[in-house]
């Protein structure tokens, strides 16, 4: 059980309390063609990349899947090929805060947890997974904004709206761009998912990272446009819709984000991560650990 | 006498094509159950030739049924989320079986021991293990099937 102070909600937690024990690994010598069934199948960002000996030799993320398909890498590539390495390691007895510290001075996702051996992972610790603990933990604090709201008052659902969490400005592509165009669109601006209009300008689609690497696997050319294989219809939100109804529409949808609009859906002035509303969600105040969530 | 795979498999089986939906490879889970008489967890997925390509079970579809945020909402007992199993079964019904199958298939042969197969669905946790013979598929040895010859061996005066 955690000690719940007045300086971090979460102090006394570690990682070995958060972490995720399903690690989805891949051989080396596993192809890229096998990487992206993984990461469809597993709804993960990265693979942990393994030697014969099982121990870490990288991490394979849907950025280098999409980075081999821009390439014009063939499908039966090995997976180290483009793998990043050697993954970041970290202990299950380490304190939350201090592998937060890692993530956040190396701008990495996730961090895994070596067990018995060296460099053998033994789990996978990722910012959602804290998140989830955040959550439960930060409802037992007397600081935080839910109870300071008053017993009688709103809850924070009640009151927290889109607007206060959501980040201004969205990236937009055309249906007719190039799958490479969105592409490189994607890895400029470092973010998972881009916005594309129709011919008249309205939100046609979504094009994310899990959509081309899926292209890749079904062979589509990075010359096709973005309406080949855009998600549609674009989901997304009010600027004044209350957070809760935001994630809950999330949460239906399986997705990380809703586009945000203003007045009227044609209108979109930003997006709203996942991440984002759960930290805010949880009622945590500001000094607490969990407003360092996130890559930074 | 020797128990070999050819002795326990299960020569007629069912397959599925890595192009079809998961909507229409359930109906087919359902009408081999149908036909059988008992629960069908898993077929094998061919090519237009017959060839083996992958497995698809009762697993891949539990994956895709779970949703990717289950870590932070399972925690936000407070939320309203009635209907979102419904939402779940929408969206998997239109994913391609290719996407999501297991392609690192383990096989046997006709001839492979009856303690060799026990001994591969023990350490790779497998419960049904397509036989081959120069890259045809033959049948399927089910844990069950396997069990059932056993316990015609193990029962006194059986």
């Amino acid at each position: 059980m955690p000690v719940i102070d007045h300086r971090g909600v979460l102090k006394g937690l570690k990682v070995k309390e958060a972490m995720r024990r399903q690690v989805i690994r891949l051989a080396g010598q596993a192809d890229l063609e096998q990487a992206i069934r993984y990461a469809i199948k597993y709804k993960v960002n990265a693979l942990l990349v393994e030697g014969e000996d099982q121990q870490a030799l990288g991490v394979v993320s849907k950025t280098d899947l999409m980075g081999a398909y821009y390439a014009g890498l063939p499908l039966t590539t090995p997976a180290e090929a483009v793998m990043v390495g050697p993954p970041l390691f970290c202990q299950g007895e380490d304190s939350l805060e201090s592998a937060l510290d890692i993530m956040q001075s190396h701008r990495v996702h996730r961090l895994y947890v070596e067990g018995d051996l060296p460099r053998q992972a033994a789990g996978v610790l990722a910012y959602p997974d804290i998140l989830g603990l955040l959550y439960r933990y930060c409802h037992r604090c007397d600081r935080a904004r839910h109870r300071s709201a008053g017993a009688m008052g709103p809850s924070l659902k009640d009151y927290l709206k889109v607007r206060e969490v959501m980040t201004p400005g969205i990236l937009t592509f055309q249906e007719g761009d190039s799958l490479a165009r969105v592409m490189e669109g994607l890895a400029a601006n470092r973010i998972a998912a881009v916005l594309i209009r129709g011919n008249d300008g309205a939100p046609a689609g979504v094009v994310s990272k899990t959509d081309l690497i899926l292209a890749y696997r079904h062979g589509v050319p990075v010359t096709e446009p973005a309406r080949t294989v855009m998600n549609s219809p674009v989901r997304a939100c009010e600027q004044d819709d209350f957070l809760d109804a935001a994630l809950r529409q999330m949460i239906f949808a399986d997705v990380h984000r809703l586009f945000v609009y203003k007045d009227r859906p044609p209108d979109l002035v930003g997006v709203l991560a996942l991440s984002d509303v759960a930290r805010f969600r949880c009622g945590t105040c500001r000094a607490c650990v969990s407003s360092r969530i996130g890559p930074g | 006498m020797k128990l070999t795979a050819r002795d326990v498999m299960e020569t007629r089986f069912w397959t599925l094509k890595p192009e079809m939906r998961i909507a229409e490879a359930l109906g087919l889970f359902r009408e081999a159950r149908r036909e059988q008489g008992q629960t069908v967890f898993g077929m094998m997925v061919t090519d237009e030739e017959g060839r083996l390509l992958g497995m698809f079970s009762l697993y891949d579809v539990l994956l895709l049924l779970r949703p990717k945020h289950i870590h932070i909402w399972g925690e936000m007992e407070d939320l309203e989320v009635s209907g979102i199993l419904e939402e779940a079964c929408r969206r998997a019904r239109g994913v391609l079986v290719g996407d999501v199958m297991t392609t690192e298939v383990i096989t046997v042969t006709p001839d492979t021991h009856i303690l060799a197969i026990i001994d591969i669905m023990i350490k790779k946790h497998i419960r049904r293990l397509p036989v081959l013979d120069q890259g045809r598929i033959q049948g399927l040895v089910y844990l069950s099937r396997v069990f059932d010859r056993l316990l015609d061996r193990l029962v006194v005066g059986g």
